[in-house]
This record gives C-alpha cells, structure tokens and sequence, in this order.
C-alpha cells in the first residue's frame, strides 16, 4: 500500500490529506486519485498523459519526474509526494 | 457597468458607476493564474468566462454565474487527436507525447443571440472549439485543427495562439479566426472550411513579402455598423478591409511605426477604430508617453487622442488590452503590461487611469449594462 501526498495547492481539487492506495506505476496512482477526485484530472499531466512542466513527483524522497516520470514502477510499500516545482515570478 | 480585467495573476471585475467616471476593483479571483481573456456573455446577463492558465496545473474554463463574486471550472477542451487517454503501464521508460496538449487558451467568443448556447474557444496549439451547450463540452473545428497546412504552421513568440475569433452578426455560418504566425481565415459554412484571408498584408519577417499564410496577425475588430468592414493590427502593420477579409488595404503608414498589439471598434461609432500604438523594437509605447490612436474610415485621417504631457512614460499593451463599450459617447478601456488600466468616458476626450495598480494586464474587455 503506497501512502500518497499532494500538495496544499492541490487541495481544492483533490484529497486534503494523504491517500493511500495500490498501483503498479505513477500512471496508476494518478489514474486512481482521478477516479476518486474527477477535477484532478489534467491537473498533474496534461491530456497526452506526461507530467505537466511543473509538477514534480517524489517516490520515497527521490524526484522522478524528469527521468521515469509517469512511467515509473511501484513495487513494496512507497511514499509518493506531489509537489509543484519551485518557478515563477 | 463592468471592466474585466485578465492580469498576470488572476482575474480582476472592476464595477463602474453610470458615468464611468469612477471605478471600483474588486477582490482577486483565480489568484496566482494567467488568465488570458474575460468576456461577458451578452445573452446571459452576469454571465462571465475565464481563459485560465495555470502556470502549474494548466489550462482551465472557468465561469461566474454571478458577476464576478465566485467562479468555478467548466469543461476544458482537450488536444483532439487524444481525446481518451491511454496510459502505457507496461513500458519502462517515459512515453513520448504523440502531440502536444492544450498549452494556454487565449480567447473564448459567445455566439450569436439566436444561438444562446454557443460559444467558441480559440487555444494553444492553433485550435478552435466549439460548444453549443455552454461549455458543458467542447468539439473541435476540424478545418483549423486538422488543417492540411498546419504543420507548417509556426508558433509567434506568444506561442502557437489562435487569439480572433470573430462572428458576423447577420449569419451565423460566417465566422473569422486569426493565428500568431498564421494568418487570419474566413469560414462561410459554419466552420466546416476555412480559407486565408490576408491579401494584402505584409510579412516583413518572411523572404515572401506577400505570402498566402504566415502574415503574424496581433488582432482584429469587426465594425459594429458594417461587419463587412474590420481592423487589423498585424505585426507588420495596420490594415483595413471592407470586403469581409478578401483583401486588406495598409493604414498605418502615416503613423510612421504602426506596430502594436490591439484594436478595438466601438459600437456607438461606426467607422472608428482605436489602436495603441507601439515601437516595434521596444514593444512599449513611443515618444515617451501613453497614446491612443483614433482611425477615421470615413475621413480615412488619424487622430492621436493623448497629448504627451498626459501619462508619460514607456506602456505595453497586449492584443486583448483594449476595448470599448456600446454607450455613447463611447468607452474607451486599456489595461497596461505593468498594470495600469486607462480609461476614457468620452471617446478619448478624457483619460483618467483607475487608482489601481494591478498585476500585468494580459486582457481588458466590458460587461455593458443590460
């Protein structure tokens, strides 16, 4: 079971908390925080399904985003942070 | 009477009294979001919609049932050719994008009054949608976003924008679209063809001076008296037609630089359009003060409606940034790129700027009294 956090600003459009839930991949875990809050979707990826240019996901404290991103494998027990990346002005 | 202001930041309502001579802004909404455009619905009195662009969490159609006081998100249209996403859990590595998504939304345009439940939304990548229930979805318009030239289609430096969305008030089948970096396109079939319509208009940025397609349209208004007359504001200058886009005749060059972003055409004077000016380097008002420019079509004269005494300084503005009302004399409303918003009562007789300083103003537009 993976223990899901998202960040404040997501609050108004998903869980106010952490969730937790089993998935295979990210692609899962976002495919289910969706069915569970359907204003979430394409917030985090746009409608091609990538990550959008700043969100940035944590599995276990390690920033995958950029490297496995959504494809990302799964497996154990993982804590899985979404935050927004440090930008704008 | 209401300003709708897009900023840099959010979206601002600013309630005028009847003789527009003082303003109210009211709170924030959208807070920390683009938002591109905010139009009222004639139709629907207190009716109100939002291009939003979330530098975080992407594009998204909001609307207020209530003037401005609260807003929530309606349907958001999608890149066409993924409507359905298929996520791939069994690949190793990221995928791809097979195309690209829907950037920012830059424009959305109420239909007619015999058609109280459409609306069209111009967006990032030079795409056009349609909804004829008031957003609850959105179709695409195949001949824009399936075009068999788009792919030679290149993004302006604000992106890949369809930001005109024009409708002939005498047929709801004729409606114009104009694209950064495209051109403008006339439909008379409801949208199911397209054709460029930008004889005449110069692209001094191409080898072909005179292309087809390519021309970097800014914006254009549509005479309130005559829709078969418009203004344009291209990047490479100002224009006039009086045959529905078939062919454009340059005005500007008496101006000298006749570069800018926006035009605006009010309905209480026909034959007038209003221009803002800009140097074309610096992309900033000229001669060190704000200016607005005044197109008489019928004299075919300009007239600079500021001294320079009036609001000195260097002022961007954008393509939606000006705007007029329908009382007359006529508003005239300009919201800068470092938030000043000016505003003139008596068709830029007097200017007065609202005691305000607001984010950057990406788009001003009016709610005009019922």
């Amino acid at each position: 079971m993976h223990e899901v956090h998202l960040d404040s600003w997501l609050r108004e459009f998903g869980p106010r908390g952490s969730e937790r839930l089993e998935a295979e991949s990210i692609a899962q875990v976002l495919d289910l925080l969706e069915s569970r809050y359907p204003r979430l979707r394409y917030k985090l990826r746009d409608e091609t399904g990538e990550l959008r240019r700043y969100v940035r996901v944590f599995v276990d404290g390690k920033d995958v985003s950029a490297t496995t991103g959504v494809a990302t494998r799964l497996t154990g027990d993982r804590t899985i942070d979404f935050l927004h990346s440090i930008a704008g002005g | 009477m209401q300003i709708l202001v897009g900023t840099r930041k959010g979206t601002y309502v600013v309630e005028g009294d009847g003789r527009r001579r003082s303003w109210k802004v009211g709170s924030l909404s959208h807070e920390g979001s683009e938002v591109f455009h905010v139009v009222a619905d004639p139709r629907h009195p207190g009716d109100l919609y939002a291009a939003v662009n979330s530098g975080f969490w992407g594009p998204m159609v909001q609307r207020s049932r209530n003037g401005g006081r609260s807003w929530s998100e309606i349907a958001t249209p999608l890149t066409p050719a993924r409507k359905e996403r298929k996520p791939e859990f069994n690949s190793d590595s990221p995928s791809s994008p097979v195309t690209r998504p829907v950037n920012n939304l830059w424009h959305i345009e109420p239909g007619l009054a015999g058609e109280p439940k459409v609306l069209y939304l111009g967006a990032d990548p030079h795409l056009l949608f349609r909804s004829s229930d008031l957003g609850k979805s959105w179709e695409p318009i195949a001949a824009i976003n399936d075009h068999p030239d788009r792919k030679g289609w290149a993004p302006g430096f604000g992106g890949a924008c369809l930001h005109t969305i024009l409708l002939d008030p005498r047929d709801a089948r004729r409606l114009y679209v104009g694209m950064s970096s495209v051109g403008t396109f006339r439909s008379d079939d409801g949208g199911a063809s397209f054709r460029p319509t930008n004889k005449g208009v110069m692209a001094p940025f191409l080898p072909t001076k005179y292309p087809e397609t390519g021309q970097c349209v800014h914006h254009v208004a549509i005479d309130a008296a005559d829709p078969d007359t418009f203004y344009r504001q291209d990047h490479g200058g100002m224009y006039v037609s009086h045959n529905r886009m078939d062919s454009w005749v340059r005005i500007g060059k008496p101006l000298g630089d006749d570069f800018g972003f926006g035009v605006a055409s009010p309905a209480s004077a026909p034959g007038k359009a209003y221009f803002v000016r800009l140097d074309g380097r610096a992309r900033v008002t000229g001669e060190g003060h704000f200016q607005v420019h005044e197109w008489n079509d019928t004299t075919r004269r300009w007239r600079k409606l500021l001294s320079p005494k009036a609001f000195p300084g260097h002022f961007g503005v954008q393509r939606e940034g000006i705007a007029t009302d329908n009382l007359d004399p006529a508003g005239i409303y300009v919201g800068t790129t470092t938030g000043q918003l000016f505003v003139s009562p008596d068709a830029g007789r007097s200017w007065r700027l609202v005691p305000f300083q607001f984010p950057g103003i990406h788009s001003v537009s009016v709610a005009n009294p019922p």
